[in-house]
């Protein structure tokens, strides 16, 4: 088992200096996190993680849960880790004070997050669900819903779920056909069955706390119609006893990976009698899932990156003990051989796996930045971050997601034949991080979100205000001579992608939308390729400042000058695939699209 | 019930030492400093006897410049109450453990808690020192301490082939190891409390001069390549052997 999954000095380095993190304690609701507190918590994380969860994440994926008598057995180290989390207080912690939060700032809990997924990303996805749960009935359900339901939750005592898919209703939801019908006094009674539900039941915690989506009799059809449900496995009476709420696991999952955390079938209602408790109002559910959903899929980017730190480390560890070959020049047997991090291949292996891992989480990051600032600003100001968010989220949740699995797959090349051997992580990490894609909406959908969607949203004012915040950081690094080249790509890249952009609207415009949006998923990579080289620039003009400013020496040295290298790699080895995507993106050849005279595929 | 947990502030264990200037110097560019892994002992059995009921005020305390106070911090955040800096420069034992004796004077503590060595620079006298400038008990390399009254507490120390069984009067200096009690990790509430609570920055005391100083740090002999010899070369084999000086 490789011994580094993560660098604490990138995450001080991105969150403190790049993306000044500590500047949100500047207003009253963030008050408290300042740099001292964002460093002691990031360490706090690791040492929580090193003894809570690294230990556990290769006999967690040895020994899977199974279903057995109607209970789903989970490994041993979920039920500590779980009352060590409550206890540690990062379950609740960024939720208000009010509700027994810390109010703790996104940009900081994703660096604890980073932490905790690279260290064992599967047994993260229970707390991770508990937490995006209790947020949702925080901001969205009655306040009795509130007290009866997120102390427990806080304490790791009882589980959340987000219950969405159906067996004929995964991408479609608005094709999902779980009935509730009302029984008065705010309950309904539930019917259906969900699929692919993550911590849908297992047995070291209490009580599982769903959050349903469901039709109510008579709602209209589509999305339209679709009200969400609180619905525990077991109801809690009046007098603090539980009561079975018939809802039954018929299956779980046998996974490529993350096979630690229970995937389940469930079935509700199958005795009719399963009591959900409305959130919000009727007909509304998918917008407040729609919160939830926005969050995880930033959290789910910042998963996929965080793998493949694990990954990254776990290669480059290896490539720094293994001897083989010599270098090209030194063909000479009667010399030793030499460590294969000297091969440029495999040195380019690394450094691409680096660009990914570090400019991945510098988009997250940003991102989290921004999540932070709708919680703290008003009218216009607010309007303009929650913009930015939404249009970076598909973004950010797909680019960690699709490249992390290119990551890790080039970090398992490094291992050669060992690399597919379960005597090293890096097989685990690939089949963990294969279903990054899948999460939350699959790549497609982001794909058609950003581009059908967020793109064209407020006449283009998403865009406007990404260009703005990518110009303002362009603008910085022409402070510095040796970031000119890198600055001009990417102005030059920018002008390609607004002429992609207006190409593809004409399209729209013109009412083909399914010509419109066949190719997105190749506008995401290229808007993805676009935002993270924003990212390097972003991390170089830092690394740069540092550099000739405060005379780092030694290690601190080594670390800001493979800043500025890494940030080349990128522009010299990821930036010109987007040539090739503009032009696709800008050719006419229509080659996907089902037409009458049917083509084979 | 007062006591007194001393904090040595020393580099992680994963950090790859390096030196600088003439060797005498550690570089600390890209280094981690913790809890002294030993005194992190010490202050876990500290807040295991309030845990336990008993009424106990706990203080960190550290010799050194402002770059230890993170750690004091940390401790504040694992339980500790309040912390103390006393603003010198620790490279000696003795002037290391005349500061804390001149702290301790008069403060009514009755356990002071030590690593039973800091992990830089493993010398292992500042708590022997501390209790002879002070004239308490001293039990070293403790492994178990449980308290037996207001006057007196039992401890297990570590002795080749088992341990042994002491019983010593308050006031005491314990020198700490593993099995005494577990790390724990800081919580979030805990961080954010321990910004909270007082740590105080003491001047050393004007008589306590520097007796150490340090010429030269150097590294382990590098370990020798491995030679292979082939099964039948029985003559080389010797040969090596021969040259080493071996036979």
């Amino acid at each position: 088992m490789a011994s580094k999954y993560v660098s604490l000095q990138n995450l001080k380095f991105t969150l403190n200096r790049v993306h000044q993190a500590h500047e949100m304690s500047h207003y009253e609701y963030f008050k408290d996190y300042d740099e001292d507190a964002i460093n002691m918590m990031i360490d706090a994380a690791k040492q929580f993680s090193d003894t809570y969860l690294f230990p556990f994440y290769e006999d967690m994926d040895r020994n899977e849960p199974e279903l057995e008598d109607g209970v789903v057995k989970v490994h041993h180290s979920v039920k500590p880790l779980l009352e060590a989390m409550a206890e540690g207080g990062y379950i609740g912690a960024g939720a208000p004070a009010e509700y027994g939060g810390m109010q703790m700032p996104s940009a900081l809990s994703v660096a604890l997050g980073f932490i905790m997924s690279a260290a064992n990303n599967g047994a993260m996805g229970f707390s991770g669900l508990t937490a995006g749960a209790a947020n949702l009935i925080l901001t969205f359900a009655k306040e009795e819903y509130k007290e009866k339901y997120i102390p427990n939750m806080f304490a790791g005592k009882w589980q959340g779920t987000m219950v969405l898919t159906e067996p004929q209703a995964g991408s479609s939801l608005s094709d999902i056909t779980t009935t509730a019908k009302p029984i008065g006094d705010g309950k309904y009674r539930l019917t259906g069955q969900k699929i692919f539900i993550s911590g849908g039941d297992y047995d070291a915690v209490e009580n599982i706390i769903h959050l349903v989506l469901a039709r109510v009799e008579g709602a209209p059809k589509g999305t339209k119609g679709i009200s969400l449900f609180i619905v525990p496995k077991y109801r809690i009476e009046e007098n603090g006893d539980f009561t079975f709420n018939d809802v039954t696991p018929a299956g779980i999952y046998h996974k490529l990976g993350q096979k630690g955390t229970p995937a389940m079938h469930l079935m509700f209602g199958e005795n009719d009698d399963c009591e959900g408790y409305l959130v919000g109002e009727e007909n509304k559910g998918l917008s407040y899932m729609f919160q939830l959903m926005n969050e995880a899929r930033i959290l789910v980017g910042l998963g996929g990156c965080a793998i493949a730190s694990a990954a990254y480390y776990a290669s480059l560890e290896y490539a720094n003990e293994r001897p083989q070959g010599r270098r090209l020049n030194d063909k000479d047997p009667d010399q030793p051989q030499t460590l294969i991090v000297n091969h440029p291949d495999v040195k380019r292996m690394l450094l691409l796996q680096k660009s990914i891992v570090e400019g991945g989480f510098s988009l997250v990051a940003e991102c989290a930045k921004y999540w932070d600032y709708t919680r703290v600003l008003e009218g216009e100001e607010k309007e303009k971050y929650e913009l930015l968010l939404e249009i970076l989220t598909p973004v950010v949740k797909t680019y960690p997601s699709e490249m992390g699995i290119v990551s890790v797959s080039n970090g398992l090349q490094v291992l050669g034949g060992s690399g597919f051997c379960k005597d090293f992580p890096l097989e685990n990490y690939y089949r963990d991080i294969r279903i990054y894609p899948l999460y939350e909406g699959t790549t497609g959908i982001q794909s058609m979100d950003l581009l059908g969607r967020k793109v064209t949203m407020k006449q283009g004012k998403a865009v406007k205000y990404l260009f703005a915040e990518v110009n303002k950081d362009i603008e910085a690094a022409k402070t510095y001579p040796e970031l000119s080249k890198y600055v001009k790509i990417l102005e030059e890249k920018l002008q390609v992608l607004q002429s992609v952009t207006m190409k593809l609207i004409g399209i729209a415009m013109k009412g083909n939308i399914e010509l419109f949006l066949s190719d997105a998923n190749l506008y995401m990579e290229f808007f993805g390729t676009i935002a993270v080289a924003w990212q390097w620039l972003k991390q170089a003009t830092t690394a740069k400042q540092i550099l000739l400013t405060e005379n780092p020496q030694g290690e601190d040295l080594k670390f800001y000058e493979s800043k500025i290298h890494t940030m080349k790699f990128f522009f010299a080895y990821e930036v010109p695939k987007t040539l090739g995507l503009a032009q696709r993106l800008m050719d006419d050849e229509v080659l996907t699209i089902a037409t009458e005279r049917e083509v084979a595929v | 019930m007062k006591i007194l947990v001393c904090i040595s502030h020393v580099p992680d264990t994963t950090t790859k030492i390096k030196f600088e200037g003439n060797g005498d110097t550690l570089d600390k560019s890209g280094v981690t400093f913790v809890i002294n892994p030993y005194c992190e002992y010490g202050l876990s059995r500290a807040i295991g006897f309030r845990e336990e009921g008993k009424n106990v005020s706990i203080t960190a305390l550290s010799v050194g410049g402002p770059e230890v106070e993170p750690t004091l911090r940390k401790a504040l955040a694992i339980g500790a109450d309040d912390a103390v800096r006393i603003s010198a420069h620790p490279n000696d034992s003795a002037l290391v453990a005349r500061q804390i004796y001149n702290y301790v004077e008069g403060k009514e503590f009755s356990v002071i808690f030590t690593g039973k060595e800091s992990i830089d620079f493993n010398g292992s006298m500042v708590p022997g020192m501390l209790a002879e400038y002070l004239g308490w008990s001293f039990v070293s390399f403790a492994t178990h301490m449980e308290m037996t009254g207001e006057e007196s507490a039992v401890l297990h120390r570590e002795v080749d082939g088992g341990y042994e069984v002491v019983e010593a009067r308050l006031p005491i200096v314990v020198s700490c190891q593993k099995g005494i009690s577990e790390w724990r990790i800081p919580n979030m509430r805990g961080i954010m409390a321990a910004r909270k609570k007082p740590l105080a920055v003491v001047s050393p005391s004007e008589e306590v001069a520097d007796t150490l100083s340090t010429i030269k740090f150097d590294y382990p002999p590098a370990k020798e390549a491995c030679t292979y010899i082939e099964p039948d070369n029985a003559a080389r084999l010797v040969d090596e052997l021969v040259s080493k000086g071996l036979i």
